[in-house]
Formats: structure tokens, C-alpha cells, sequence
């Protein structure tokens, strides 16, 4: 009976993860750079029977230039799975935000990689995050926190935030026996830098080309930094995708998609639930930026200035340097998110937001009253668009969602009309 | 001019019936703690505090001029408050309908608590809450997180960072903060913290600490001399009286006590099924759920919440007389003792848990979980292993700032207590017991 479940709860998470591949495979058939990428993640979900990760990291909200400094190749698990929210759903309160369920299914995933002797390191960016710690620490695994100040105003939280870091990386040199030299964390730095800035040219190439390539294309390529074996060849195979991309667009007639463009905005999107940018896409809008503290990591490179200094000097300014940019829900004001949006907003022709909130991630609804607030004087609509994982809700939300695109398109009419 | 004269009077009724809803609720709950018999003498200072707060939401009792400092949970040392000369109140509310306006402000997922908090923000109605000149607010989910963000735009705000574990480096960092509390205070008051004046402040928490632990010593004892819900009326106003002035209200309930056991006095001659009562923290006036327990023949001998014992339980321990030495004091209390939920390792809410069922010789422990408090619901698949393994029974409530679930929450507790008995020694459950 247990084994029924167990493989009805494997077959829930071989039936998303194939379909999502397939959809975006189909969408994007033309690009044959991308299918690396399709590759390297359906191997990151099925080759785990000989996986034993030394370091691995739970969410993207950890500075990952500090754990390669050390040594360690880093093991992302960043949630995003229906299946391996089923395998969770007797470890935690049934209230718990659909990723962290899914981050604590893919711990316990039957036949899944082995983490008996792997180190955790874990961001404690809400309530989910904290009390995973706590089971994970009770049931006998290592774990290494990393508690970011609440306050990236404060003006020690640089300071605090420096010192957890630095407590990592010891953490995770005792496990690779590396030492943590000056060179090491600014070669670190360099990589991640360039896998950044990589990632922040392809997303401003790609923006407003859906016959080229589609917006869940776009965000799966982001995903894939955390499915990739090696971050140099990630950063290769995307910028030969750039290369192809811009060769097409070259060739392109037709320039730019008139679709209304839209700005995903709030509780991040994880592979494979793509059911948010398909939807998106299949009622008529156009992604123009997906903003989430994933995406916003694009912003956290490093200049010479930064890159200078000993090596206690470099972790301070990796942490100011997060503590600016990183929008995780961390925080009391997730200003980092705010000011982008704000800025986005008006120097690109956005015409709406979907702010898409995950049951229990509460920080986001929290927030959304100061992003209408903000966005309401600038004359660009919001709607709010909650779900979890399942995929009874799509219905329903394609209904909301088409009534929005319909809005939206009926906005341009007027305007056009005004100005004639 | 007609139109802001309906707007105005539109708001005014709205205020109207927040005040009557808000004052009503918190009556028929004072009411209905008063009405449960076997109340010790002295309780009056604390049901008037509670009845001037909620029933005649007047301000709370201080000298003129003197400021007050909200404050959250129980990580802001009211010792350095008091050293500014300021008065600390504690602002978690339990109120029913401040919830219901507070869920028009804060996300439907936020929990109550909160909620209460948004709506008496949002009502402006509330004196102890308008009264304030700054409010601190630790960090200890992610509800408070968020809400310290929405009243920073309201008000004068303080956050404090509590660290996720209690080493050695995370109790330096509090003192840090300390000191930035300590500042802030300083400019809020216009008053400076000396020695003398945080030895003050000591003195004064230190009294009703005392008072309190001999209040938990008298509370253990067989036969029962006073309920939960009493005790619970006791430790909830503490939020809104000075330290020294509830001490010695709790000096008089402490006397009378004695007193019972001289006269052999006890609060009931029946052997009551002993609760303990564990999770998110039950705020006047949500008193329900101490209240259907006792209602429905039970007896809460033992609170692990943070509104009740835990939350001026531990004491201050100067190690080193120095100023820093007393900041080093307030930081080791805050932290060290504290099994709230915001830690990451908490194993030690299981050895507190273990301890008051020991020492309460408790039957069953009733866990209570707020509705979106996701901290507490956590912890529960541990504890409910733990007390499975010792044979103590052990339910979850999950209840919410409104009176909709009452019956509900009867049925349960009362079967709850029902086979509490059931596993009581026959003649031990009907035995009386006659001496102390």
C-alpha cells in the first residue's frame, strides 16, 4: 500500500517535470542551443542513485561565490515541484508555503540523492526556512544557518551579515579540508559575476521576442543556473544561446510581439511548476520582466573596486553588496524590490502587474499594498493572482487571467482612440 | 461641504460601533472570568486593569508625562524601559474586533495576533497604542517581520534582529542592540540611562519576578487554589501596569493564597483533570480556550505560553555588577532561557514542556495554534512525539480571534477531558483529598 503511494507521489513528479519540459521543448523547438539546458535539468531531477552532495543549499537566497571560495561545488535545492510537495506533506503543518514543502520533499525524495553526510546551509529568510532547519539539525544532519538582518538598513547589518558569511565559509572549508584564501573568493566572485552578467544580457536580449523564444523559456533558462554541473559551461551554453538568439532576431521580420507586456511580480517561479508563465502566455500577455529576489540576483556582480582588498575585506563587501540588492522576504521593507519596480516601471512600457502570491508565502501579500500604492500613481493595473502548486486552480485563474489580458488590450484601444 | 459632513459622520459611526463590539467582547469575557468561582481575594487591581484598557479603553496608569514604549514578545527587556523612565506596554492583542478590521488591512493568511495589532493601528482608537512614543518590535516570525514595516510608516519603530540560535557570539550581538535600544530610548525620552537608574529598573522587575515565582509555587499546589483563567487574568495585565504596581497587587493574591492553604481553602474539593496549556500565546480578551477548559471541568494547571508564565519567568541573572555587565544580564534572559519558536534549534521547549508536566503532575496538554502561526504548528509533529512516548495525551486547536468555532472547540476539549478521566484511577478520580 505505502509503495502505491509512494510511486503514485513518483509518477505525480515524472508526469509535471515531463510535461513541463515537453511544453517548453515544443514552444522553443526552433532553438537548438537550449536543449542543454533541457539535458542538464531532466539529469539534475533523475541521475541522483550515485548523487552525494558534500554542501548543499536550500533556496537561492545564499551568496553561492562564498561556498565555491571555500571549495564546494554547490548542491541548489530551490523547490518548485508538485511531486516532491507530496513527499513532504507528513513533515510539515499543512499552512507551509509550497516551496519549502517542496525543498523538504526533495530531502526526503524515496530512491532521491543521498544526504547523510552532506552539510545544509540554509538562509533563514521565514518562518518555513527556520523549523526545516530544526528537523533537518534533529534528525542528524549538519546544518549551517545563515541569519540574514532583518534590517539591511542597519547600519551593522553589513557587519552581522559578514560574520554569518564568514561562518559559512569555515563551515563548508571543514568540509572540503580547503583553505579560504584572498584568491579563492575573488576567483569566486569573478565566476559568479560572469554567470550574472550572462544571465542579465540574456534576459535583456530575449525581452519582447516570444517568437523566438517564449517567457517561460526565458525563466526555465534562469532556473537551470541551479541544475547546472558547472557554472563555467552554463555560462558558455548561454552565451552561445545569446548568439543564437541574436542571429534570429537579426533575421526576424517581425521585430517585437504587440501582446500587452506585463511584469510578473512577487513569490518567485521555480521548475517545473510553470503553470503561472504558460497560463501567462496563453491568455494573450507578454512577460517583459519577471521580478523575484531570483531574478534580481542578476543585479549582484562585482567591479574592480569591490574585487579589491584582503580577504576579510572582499566577504564585508560581498555582504553589502547583498545586503543592497538581494530582495528575499528576509527583510521588514524589501526595498531592493521596490526601487527596481519603481524604476522598471518608468523607463519601460509595462501595462499591468500580475503579483503572483504562493498560499503561505505571506510576506509577499504583506508587501503588495505598497507595490499598488506605488503602482496605481504610475497608472499601471495590478492583479493579484494566489495559487499553490496543484493544478485544479488553472481553470479558474486562465478565467481571472483572460479577463486581465482582455483589460488590458481594451486600455490600448482607448488610448489609441484618445490620441486619434 | 455636504458630502465631508456624511463622510464624517460615516467614519464616526464606523468608530461607534468598533467601540461598542470592542468594549462589549472584552466585557462579557471579564465577565465570564469573574463569574468562574473560586477566585482568590486581590484580583480586583487586575480585572480593572483589564477593564479600563479594554472595557473603558482609557489609558494606562502612569505620571504625567511620562512616556510609554510598546512593546512584542518578550525578547525587549522592560528593565531598560523603566531605566529611561519610560513605561513599558505590551501591545499583542487578542481582540476580536480589531481582528475583524485588521483583516481588511493585513493579508488574509496573517495571524490574528497581528491582525488585532493592524486594526487597532488602523482604528486610531485604541489609547495604549495611539499613547506610544515608539514601539519595538523583535523579529520573531515572519507575521511580526512584515507588520514592523507596515507601523514604521505610522510610527516611531524599533526593530530587533533576534539571532536564530543562542551562542556566545549571537548573545554579544544582542547586547549591541541593546545599546541601540538603549540610544534610542535615551532620545525618546530625553532622559539618560545611568547606573542607578537601570538598577532601578532591575529592582522593579525584579520585585514582580519574585512575586511571580512565588505565585507559580502557590499555583502548583494540591488541592488547586486558583484557576488558569485567573492566573491567566493575572499575568495579562501585567502588560498594562507598571512592574512594581502589579507586584504588589500579586504580593496581596499571594497572601491570600497562603491564607487558603492555613484555612484549607481550595478552589474546588474534586479532583480536576490537570491541563497543560502549550503554543501560540492566548491574549485577553481571547481567553476561550482556558476558559471552555475550566467551563468544561478541567483545571489549567500548567501555561507554557508566552502571554502567561514563560513571560516573566525568568530572571535577570547579574553575574558582573557593571553597567555592561547588567546589558550582558538583559541579553543571557532574553535569549538563553527562551524556548519561543523563532529559534531554529528549540529543543528546549520539549525539557520546559517536560518539566511543568512534572511539576504540575499534568494529564493532558492542549496545544494551541493561531491560525497562520506557522511557527508553533511546527513544532507540534515533535512535542506530540515526545509526550506520545511519556503516555501524556496531547491535542491540537487550531482557533481563530472570533467566537465562530466555540462550540467546536467545547466539543473537542470536552471530549479531551472526558477521556482524561477515563484513564484516571477509578477511585483516585473521585478521591478527595484533604490536606495540602
Amino acid at each position: 500500500m505505502s509503495n502505491n503511494i509512494s510511486s503514485n507521489k513518483t509518477d505525480i513528479f515524472d508526469k509535471e517535470y515531463c510535461e513541463s519540459l515537453n511544453s517548453l521543448y515544443n514552444d522553443n523547438a526552433e532553438l537548438t542551443e537550449i536543449r542543454w539546458f533541457f539535458n542538464k535539468t531532466y539529469d539534475w531531477a533523475y541521475e541522483t542513485e550515485n548523487l552525494s552532495p558534500d554542501v548543499v543549499l536550500l533556496g537561492t537566497a545564499i551568496p553561492e561565490e562564498m561556498v565555491i571560495a571555500a571549495g564546494a561545488k554547490p548542491h541548489w535545492i530551490i523547490g518548485g515541484s508538485l511531486g516532491s510537495v507530496a513527499w513532504s506533506d507528513d513533515l510539515v503543518p499543512r499552512d507551509t508555503d509550497p516551496v519549502s514543502r517542496s525543498i523538504a520533499g526533495y530531502i526526503n525524495r524515496p530512491e532521491g540523492a543521498d544526504f547523510s553526510d552532506s552539510l545544509f546551509i540554509i538562509p533563514l529568510i521565514n518562518d518555513s526556512m527556520r523549523k526545516i532547519a530544526y528537523d533537518l539539525k534533529s534528525e542528524g544532519h549538519k546544518v549551517c544557518l545563515i541569519d540574514v538582518p532583518p534590517d539591511s538598513k542597519d547600519k551593522y547589518a553589513a557587519e552581522k551579515y559578514a560574520g554569518q558569511l564568514t561562518s559559512m565559509c569555515e563551515a563548508v572549508s571543514e568540509k572540503t579540508k580547503a583553505r579560504i584564501s584572498r584568491s579563492s573568493v575573488v576567483s569566486a566572485m569573478k565566476t559568479v559575476s560572469a554567470a550574472r552578467s550572462v544571465m542579465h544580457r540574456f534576459l535583456e536580449i530575449t525581452r519582447g521576442h516570444t517568437d523566438i523564444i517564449t517567457d517561460a523559456a526565458r525563466m526555465f533558462v534562469q532556473n537551470s543556473y541551479y541544475m547546472s554541473p558547472s557554472i563555467d559551461e552554463w555560462i558558455f551554453h548561454v552565451e552561445s544561446l545569446i548568439r543564437e538568439i541574436e542571429n534570429r532576431i537579426g533575421q526576424s521580420k517581425n521585430k517585437k510581439t504587440e501582446h500587452p507586456a506585463v511584469m510578473l511580480l512577487g513569490s518567485p517561479v521555480f521548475f517545473p511548476n510553470y503553470k503561472i508563465p504558460f497560463l501567462v502566455s496563453k491568455c494573450g500577455l507578454e512577460i517583459s520582466e519577471a521580478v523575484d529576489y531570483l531574478s534580481m540576483k542578476s543585479f549582484i556582480t562585482y567591479n574592480k573596486k569591490t574585487l579589491w582588498g584582503s580577504r576579510d575585506r572582499l566577504i564585508r563587501n560581498i555582504a553589502s553588496t547583498w545586503l543592497r540588492y538581494d530582495s528575499s522576504p528576509a527583510y521588514v521593507k524589501n526595498d531592493a524590490m521596490y526601487d527596481y519596480v519603481s524604476w522598471f516601471v518608468q523607463n519601460h512600457k509595462i501595462e499591468g502587474v500580475v503579483y503572483h502570491v504562493l498560499k503561505g508565502q505571506i510576506e509577499y501579500d504583506f508587501e503588495l499594498e505598497r507595490f499598488e500604492a506605488m503602482l496605481s500613481k504610475q497608472g499601471v493595473p495590478v492583479f493579484r493572482l494566489e495559487t499553490d502548486y496543484q493544478y485544479q486552480d488553472v481553470e479558474q485563474l486562465r478565467i481571472r487571467m483572460e479577463t486581465f489580458s482582455e483589460m488590458l488590450t481594451q486600455r490600448r484601444y482607448r488610448e489609441v482612440k484618445k490620441a486619434s | 461641504m455636504t458630502m465631508i459632513n456624511k463622510a464624517e459622520s460615516l467614519k464616526q459611526r464606523q468608530d461607534r460601533r468598533f467601540i461598542n463590539k470592542e468594549t462589549q467582547t472584552a466585557a462579557k469575557y471579564l465577565r465570564r472570568m469573574k463569574e468562574l468561582p473560586g477566585a482568590p481575594e486581590g484580583m480586583e487591581p487586575f480585572y480593572r486593569t483589564l477593564e479600563r484598557i479594554y472595557v473603558n479603553m482609557d489609558h494606562i496608569e502612569k505620571a504625567p508625562g511620562q512616556k510609554t514604549v510598546g512593546t512584542y514578545c518578550v525578547m525587549t527587556p522592560p528593565e531598560l524601559i523603566y531605566a529611561a523612565g519610560a513605561v513599558p506596554v505590551k501591545l499583542c492583542s487578542g481582540n476580536y474586533t480589531a481582528f475583524s478590521v485588521g483583516d481588511s488591512v493585513a493579508p488574509r493568511d496573517a495571524c490574528p495576533l497581528v491582525k488585532a495589532v493592524a486594526g487597532f493601528k488602523q482604528t486610531g482608537l485604541m489609547p495604549i497604542y495611539e499613547d506610544c512614543s515608539m514601539m519595538v518590535i523583535p523579529i520573531t516570525c515572519d507575521c511580526k517581520k512584515k507588520i514592523a514595516g507596515m507601523l514604521s510608516e505610522q510610527c516611531d519603530v524599533m526593530t530587533m534582529h533576534i539571532p536564530a540560535s543562542r551562542e556566545d557570539d549571537d548573545i554579544d550581538e544582542y547586547v549591541r542592540q541593546l545599546y541601540q535600544l538603549m540610544e534610542r530610548l535615551e532620545n525618546v525620552t530625553g532622559n539618560r540611562i545611568t547606573y542607578e537608574t537601570l538598577a532601578e529598573g532591575f529592582r522593579k522587575v525584579g520585585y514582580a519576578q519574585y512575586e511571580l515565582s512565588e505565585f507559580i509555587r502557590l499555583k502548583k499546589q494540591m488541592p488547586y487554589l486558583i484557576r488558569g483563567s485567573h492566573a491567566m487574568a493575572i499575568l495579562n495585565s501585567s502588560s498594562y501596569m507598571p512592574a512594581d504596581v502589579w507586584g504588589k497587587a500579586l504580593h496581596n493574591v499571594n497572601v491570600s493564597l497562603k491564607k487558603s492553604i492555613s484555612e484549607k481553602k481550595a478552589v474546588t474539593s474534586k479532583k480536576l483533570p490537570r491541563i497543560l496549556l502549550t503554543g501560540s500565546p492566548i491574549v485577553f480578551p481571547n481567553v476561550k480556550i482556558p476558559l471552555l477548559i475550566e467551563e468544561m471541568g478541567g483545571i489549567v494547571a500548567g501555561d507554557e505560553t508566552c502571554m502567561g508564565e514563560r513571560g516573566l519567568w525568568d530572571p535577570a541573572v547579574i553575574t558582573d555588577d557593571s553597567f555592561d555587565g547588567m546589558i550582558r544580564a538583559l541579553a543571557n534572559r532574553s535569549l538563553r532561557p527562551c524556548p519561543c519558536p523563532t529559534f531554529a534549534d528549540n529543543s528546549q521547549r520539549i525539557y520546559r514542556i517536560k518539566q511543568l508536566i512534572k511539576e504540575n503532575q499534568i494529564q493532558g496538554v492542549i496545544y494551541h495554534v493561531l491560525r497562520g502561526c506557522l511557527v508553533y504548528d511546527f513544532e507540534y509533529r515533535r512535542i506530540e512525539n515526545e509526550l506520545g512516548q511519556m503516555g501524556i495525551p496531547v491535542i491540537r486547536l487550531e482557533s481563530d480571534y472570533n467566537e465562530e468555532d466555540i462550540e467546536q472547540l467545547r466539543i473537542r476539549i470536552e471530549a479531551f477531558i472526558e477521556l482524561i478521566k477515563l484513564r484516571q484511577v477509578p477511585e483516585k478520580a473521585t478521591a478527595v483529598r484533604k490536606s495540602f
